[in-house]
C-alpha cells in the first residue's frame, strides 16, 4: 500500500515542500530510501525502524520503498525521519490515511522513538504552506513565527500516534512565550578615553559606513565593535523574518523568536572561506556574513585571515547576498552586513606613532598586504586606536549611553532615507554634488588634501560620504562645511600613508 | 679563453663580485702588483697557481679559494663591465686611488663611484695618531683649527629609517646648512634620516656637493622611494660603493656599507637612532677611525631617540644647533653661518596657539588633543588642519607633531 506524507528539506536559508512516498508491498523484506538523500538521510532507515519498533508498533515484515519527491532536489539531514515513519505506520495500515491528510511532519528520531528537534525550523515550516505543521518539542514558538497553519507538537513517536488516532488530544504548548529581545550588548558608555573610535563607531552606525580599527593589542578595538549593535536601529520586518531563517537554518538559538536585534558576529581568524561564506558538503549551510545578515560581522586580526576567506567576502559587500554553487545546485543566502574589522598596525604592535615601531620597513608592508586593497578601500572609516593613557581613563568623563547615541544614530538614519532612502554609505559618486554639496572652505581643504597626495580620488567620494553623515548627526545641514570634512578626514587615515614611508 | 682587451677594472669588478670575497682578500690581490686580468685567468682557469697571490691565498684560504675557482668560470667578466659603463672603478693600490681612503683600517679594494669623482681627492683629514682610543669624547673635539689648505669637508650624518617629524626636520635643517656652510654631507641613503639630510643637502642653493654612500651596486637603486634622490645625489655630488653592479642590498652589506661612511666624513652627526640601530654600528666605525661624534638630543619618551641619547651619555657631544657642528669643524668663521633663518610662518590666532601648546616633544594624537583641550572633536579637526597648512605641525596617520621653522 502507499502512504503519501507532507514534509520539507532544507536547502540553504530557505525550505523545499517534499512529499515522502512510502510504498509496502509483498517481497523480500527490506528497506531502502530513493529521491536524492543525503548520507543522514539514507540513516533514517536505521533510526526509523528502531523507533518504531520502541514506540510498541510492528515493523512490517516486506519490502518497504520510500520515495523523497521531488527526487531532483537534495534532501539533507535527519528531518526526514518522523516523516518516513508516519508513511511506514500508514502504509502498513497502522494508521488511518485521513488521520495525517493534512498533516505535515518535521523532526529527527531517537532510537527510543523520542522526537528531536533539527535545524531549520523556520524556514522548514514556512515551506508547509498551510497544513499543520508537526513539529518536535520547544520548536512551536519558532514554527508559530512563520506557520499559516495551526502548530502540533509531541515528545515521541507513540504519543504522536495515540494523538493521531484521537486517542489523546494533542499535548498543550507548555512552552513559555518568546521574550522580546531586550538584550543590546555592552553599553557605549563603558567606553573611556577613545573620543574618536567612539564617534567612529557611532558615524559607522548612522552612516551605515564600513570601519576599520587600526591599532596596537589591548587598545580597545574589540570593545569598540562590541558595542556597535546597540547603535543600531531595531531591524524592519522583513529583514528580521529573513535573518530569522538564516539563523534557524545555522541551528542557532532563537531565544527571542524573530531576530529583531541587530546580530553581531565575530568569528575566528581561523574560519574557513565555508564557515565565513557558506556552503559545505553536506548541508549547505549559512555562512557568518549571512548570519550577520542586518547586523556587523566583526573580523579582528584582520590581516591574519586566509586571503581566500577576505576576498570572499567582495560578493557580499558589494551585492548583499552570497551565491555558493556546488555541483548538485546553488543556492543563494542575504548577506546585507556591516563590516567592523580591526588590525595591529604591524607585527610587533608597537604602534604606528611615528619613530616608535621596531618593525622594518619590508616586514610592515608585507604585513599590511595580507589585507588586499580593493578590500581596503571599502572601509570608509579608517581609524587608529591608540592606548589611552592612564590619566585619560580616569579623568575622561563617563561618555553618553548607548541610549543617547542610538537616538541620534536613528534621526541621523531617517534624514538619510528621506534624502535618497538609504543610508549614506550608499550614496553614488555621481549624486555626491548633489545630496552633499560642499562649502568653500570644505572644498579647498579636500583640494589640498587631494594635491598633497593624501587622499585618492576613490578616498575622495568615501570622505564626502562620511562627511554627509557626521553633517546629519548633527540635524542635517544641506552643505558639508569645513568641519564635517575635516573630522571626516581624521576618520579615514591611510595604513599605508606615503608621506610616513618616504622620507 | 682569452678575455683580451679588458682593462684592470673589469677584472677588479668581476672578482669584487665573487661570494666570499672580502675587502681584506680583495685588497691582497689588488696591492699585490700582479695585473688582476691574470689573476683572473688563474681563478678561470681552474689549474693550481705556483706562485704569486693566488698561491699565496690557496694556502691560507683554500676554502674560499675553492669556491673562487668553481664561480669564475660561470662569469661574464665582458657583461659586467658594460654594466660598469659610465662609472669609475677606483682599485687599491692603484694610481687613481683616493688618499682619504688608502689611509683606513680597511679601505674598500675597489669602489665603484658615479658622478662627480674628483670629491673624493679632495676629502681627506689630517693624518691623526692612529687608533686614538676613546676618541670622541667631548674633550677630544678638536679645537678650531686654521687650515689654509683647499680641503673638502665632510660630515656624516645618519639615523634611524623610522623616525620621528622632528627628527626628519632636524636631518633636513642640519643638512641643508652644512652644504650651505660648504661642508659635503655624507650619508647612506637609506629611509628616514639618511635621506632626510641629503633632501636637505641638495635643497641648499649652491650648497656643497652631497656624498652618498650605498650598499648595493649601483644599478640597484635601494630603497626604491629614493630612486630620484639616488639620482640627484650622483648628478650633484657623488655616489659610491663597494658592491658590483647588480649587487642586491644583503643585510651584513650595511655594516660595511657604514665603515666607508665612517672613512669619507670628518665627523659624524647622529640624529635618531633606537637603542639597536644600525647607525650605532657607524658609530663604532667611527670611534676606530677617532672620528668626533656627535648626536641630537632626543625627547626621553621616544623609542627613537635611545640609542643616540645613550650616545650623549656615552660623551658624545650634543648638538642643539648647527652652530655647535659648525665649531666642531673649527668653521664658525664662514660667513654663511652668520645667516640666520627667519621664521616665516604665519603666527596661530589663540585659540590655535592653546591647541600648539597641548603638543609637547611627543607625538600625540587627536584623542589626546581632545582630551586634554576639552574642546568638540570637530572643532580640534578644523584647527589642526589649519595649523598643519601653516607649518606648524606634521601628520602622520592619527599622530601630530610639532615642527620647526626649518622643515625641508
Amino acid at each position: 500500500m502507499l502512504a503519501i506524507i507532507s514534509a520539507a528539506t532544507l536547502l540553504g536559508a530557505e525550505g523545499r515542500p517534499v512529499s515522502v512516498e512510502v510504498h509496502v508491498s509483498n517481497g523480500l523484506p527490506a528497506f531502502s530510501v530513493v529521491g536524492l538523500p543525503d548520507e543522514a538521510c539514507r540513516e533514517s532507515r536505521d533510526r526509523v525502524r528502531a523507533a518504531l519498533l520502541s514506540s510498541g508498533q510492528v515493523w512490517p515484515a516486506k519490502r518497504i520503498t520510500v520515495n523523497l519527491a521531488p527526487s531532483g532536489v537534495r534532501k539533507t539531514g535527519s528531518g526526514l525521519d518522523l516523516a518516513m515513519a508516519v508513511g511506514v505506520l500508514v502504509a502498513s495500515e497502522a494508521l488511518e490515511p485521513a488521520s495525517v491528510a493534512a498533516l505535515a511532519f518535521l523532526g529527527e528520531l531517537g532510537l527510543d522513538g523520542s522526537i528531536r528537534r533539527v535545524p531549520g525550523i523556520v524556514p522548514l515550516v514556512d515551506a508547509l504552506g498551510d497544513r499543520v505543521a508537526v513539529v518536535p518539542p520547544g520548536c512551536v514558538g519558532e514554527a508559530r513565527l512563520v506557520a499559516r497553519g495551526a502548530v502540533r507538537h509531541a515528545t515521541s513517536l507513540a504519543e504522536l500516534v495515540r494523538a493521531a488516532r484521537d486517542e489523546v488530544p494533542w499535548p498543550e504548548e507548555d512552552e513559555t512565550p518568546a521574550t522580546p529581545d531586550e538584550d543590546f550588548g555592552p553599553d557605549l558608555a563603558d567606553v573611556r578615553g577613545h573620543v574618536v573610535g567612539r564617534l567612529a563607531v557611532e558615524v559607522a552606525a548612522a552612516g551605515g559606513h564600513h570601519l576599520l580599527l587600526i591599532g596596537p593589542p589591548g587598545a580597545g578595538k574589540t570593545m569598540l565593535a562590541q558595542r556597535m549593535p546597540s547603535l543600531l536601529p531595531p531591524l524592519d520586518r522583513a529583514t528580521a523574518l529573513s535573518a530569522t531563517m538564516i539563523h534557524s537554518a545555522a541551528g542557532l538559538p532563537l531565544p527571542g523568536g524573530l531576530v529583531r536585534r541587530p546580530p553581531l558576529r565575530m568569528p575566528h581568524h581561523t574560519a574557513s572561506l565555508v564557515a565565513m561564506v557558506g556552503g559545505g558538503t553536506a548541508t549547505m549551510r549559512p555562512g557568518e556574513v549571512s548570519i550577520a545578515h542586518g547586523g556587523v560581522l566583526f573580523l579582528d586580526e584582520l590581516g591574519e585571515f586566509q586571503p581566500a576567506v577576505l576576498d570572499g567576502l567582495r560578493q557580499p559587500l558589494e551585492e548583499g547576498v552570497v551565491r555558493v554553487t556546488r555541483a548538485r545546485g546553488s543556492v543563494e543566502f542575504p548577506s546585507r552586513f556591516q563590516l567592523v574589522a580591526a588590525m595591529n598596525p604591524c607585527p610587533c604592535g608597537a604602534a604606528s606613532k611615528p619613530g616608535a615601531c621596531q618593525c622594518g620597513d619590508a616586514l610592515r608592508t608585507r604585513y599590511l598586504r595580507r589585507v588586499s586593497g580593493p578590500l581596503l578601500d571599502r572601509f570608509d572609516l579608517r581609524l587608529e586606536v591608540g592606548r589611552p593613557e592612564v590619566d585619560e581613563l580616569l579623568g575622561a568623563p563617563e561618555g553618553e549611553s548607548s541610549a543617547v547615541v542610538a537616538a541620534r544614530v536613528d534621526a541621523a538614519r531617517r534624514l538619510a532615507a528621506e534624502r535618497h532612502g538609504d543610508t549614506n554609505s550608499a550614496i553614488p559618486g555621481h549624486r555626491l554634488d548633489e545630496l552633499a554639496p560642499l562649502s568653500k572652505a570644505a572644498r579647498a581643504l579636500l583640494r589640498r588634501e587631494v594635491e598633497t597626495d593624501r587622499l585618492s580620488g576613490r578616498g575622495l567620494h568615501r570622505v564626502r560620504r562620511v562627511a554627509r553623515t557626521l553633517a546629519d548627526l548633527r540635524g542635517g545641514p544641506d552643505e558639508i562645511d569645513e568641519e564635517s570634512i575635516s573630522t571626516a578626514l581624521h576618520l579615514r587615515i591611510d595604513p599605508f600613508d606615503p608621506a610616513r614611508r618616504a622620507a | 679563453m682569452s678575455r683580451g682587451g679588458l682593462p684592470q677594472e673589469a677584472y677588479a669588478a668581476a672578482l669584487a663580485g665573487l661570494d666570499q670575497m672580502t675587502p681584506r682578500r680583495l685588497g691582497l690581490m689588488t696591492r699585490s702588483g700582479e695585473p688582476l686580468g691574470r689573476i683572473w685567468e688563474g681563478l678561470a682557469s681552474g689549474r693550481p697557481a705556483r706562485r704569486g697571490i693566488l698561491a699565496r691565498l690557496a694556502a691560507a684560504e683554500p676554502a674560499a679559494l675553492a669556491a673562487w675557482e668553481r664561480e669564475a668560470p660561470t662569469v661574464d667578466v665582458a657583461a659586467l663591465w658594460r654594466r660598469c659603463a659610465g662609472d669609475a672603478v677606483l682599485i687599491l693600490g692603484h694610481p687613481g686611488y683616493p688618499e682619504v681612503l688608502e689611509r683606513d683600517p680597511l679601505p674598500p679594494a675597489v669602489l665603484f663611484a658615479r658622478g662627480e669623482v674628483g670629491l673624493l681627492h679632495e676629502l681627506g683629514r689630517p693624518a691623526e695618531p692612529s687608533g686614538a682610543e676613546g676618541a670622541g669624547r667631548p674633550d677630544e673635539v678638536r679645537p678650531r683649527e686654521r687650515r689654509t689648505d683647499r680641503r673638502r669637508r665632510s660630515v656624516a650624518v645618519v639615523g634611524t629609517r623610522n623616525a620621528t617629524a622632528g627628527g626628519l626636520e632636524a636631518a633636513a635643517a642640519l643638512g641643508r646648512d652644512l652644504a650651505a656652510v660648504g661642508v659635503s654631507v655624507v650619508s647612506g641613503l637609506a629611509k628616514g634620516i639618511d635621506g632626510a639630510a641629503h633632501r636637505g643637502a641638495l635643497a641648499a642653493r649652491g650648497g656643497a656637493p652631497p656624498i652618498g654612500v650605498v650598499a648595493s651596486g649601483l644599478d640597484v637603486v635601494y630603497p626604491r622611494q629614493h630612486a630620484e634622490l639616488w639620482e640627484e645625489v650622483s648628478a650633484r655630488g657623488l655616489l659610491c660603493t663597494e658592491a658590483p653592479p647588480g649587487t642586491r642590498p644583503a643585510a651584513h652589506r650595511f655594516p660595511a656599507r657604514n665603515r666607508i661612511l665612517a672613512a669619507l666624513a670628518e665627523l659624524l652627526v647622529v640624529v635618531e637612532s633606537r637603542r639597536k640601530g644600525g647607525s650605532l654600528l657607524t658609530v663604532t666605525e667611527a670611534e676606530r677611525r677617532g672620528l668626533p661624534i656627535m648626536a641630537v638630543p632626543g625627547s626621553i619618551r621616544s623609542p627613537a631617540s635611545e640609542g643616540s641619547n645613550l650616545l650623549l651619555v656615552d660623551g658624545a657631544t650634543p648638538v642643539l644647533e648647527l652652530l655647535d657642528v659648525v665649531v666642531a669643524l673649527g668653521l664658525e668663521d664662514r660667513p654663511a653661518v652668520r645667516r640666520r633663518r627667519v621664521d616665516r610662518r604665519v603666527p596661530p590666532d589663540p585659540g590655535d596657539r592653546d591647541l600648539l601648546e597641548l603638543l609637547g616633544t611627543d607625538a600625540v594624537t587627536l584623542d589626546t588633543l581632545v582630551l586634554r583641550s576639552g574642546r568638540a572633536i570637530g572643532e580640534v579637526a578644523v584647527a589642526l588642519g589649519r595649523l598643519e597648512a601653516a607649518g606648524w605641525l606634521a601628520r602622520s596617520g592619527a599622530w601630530f607633531e610639532l615642527t620647526g621653522a626649518g622643515r625641508a
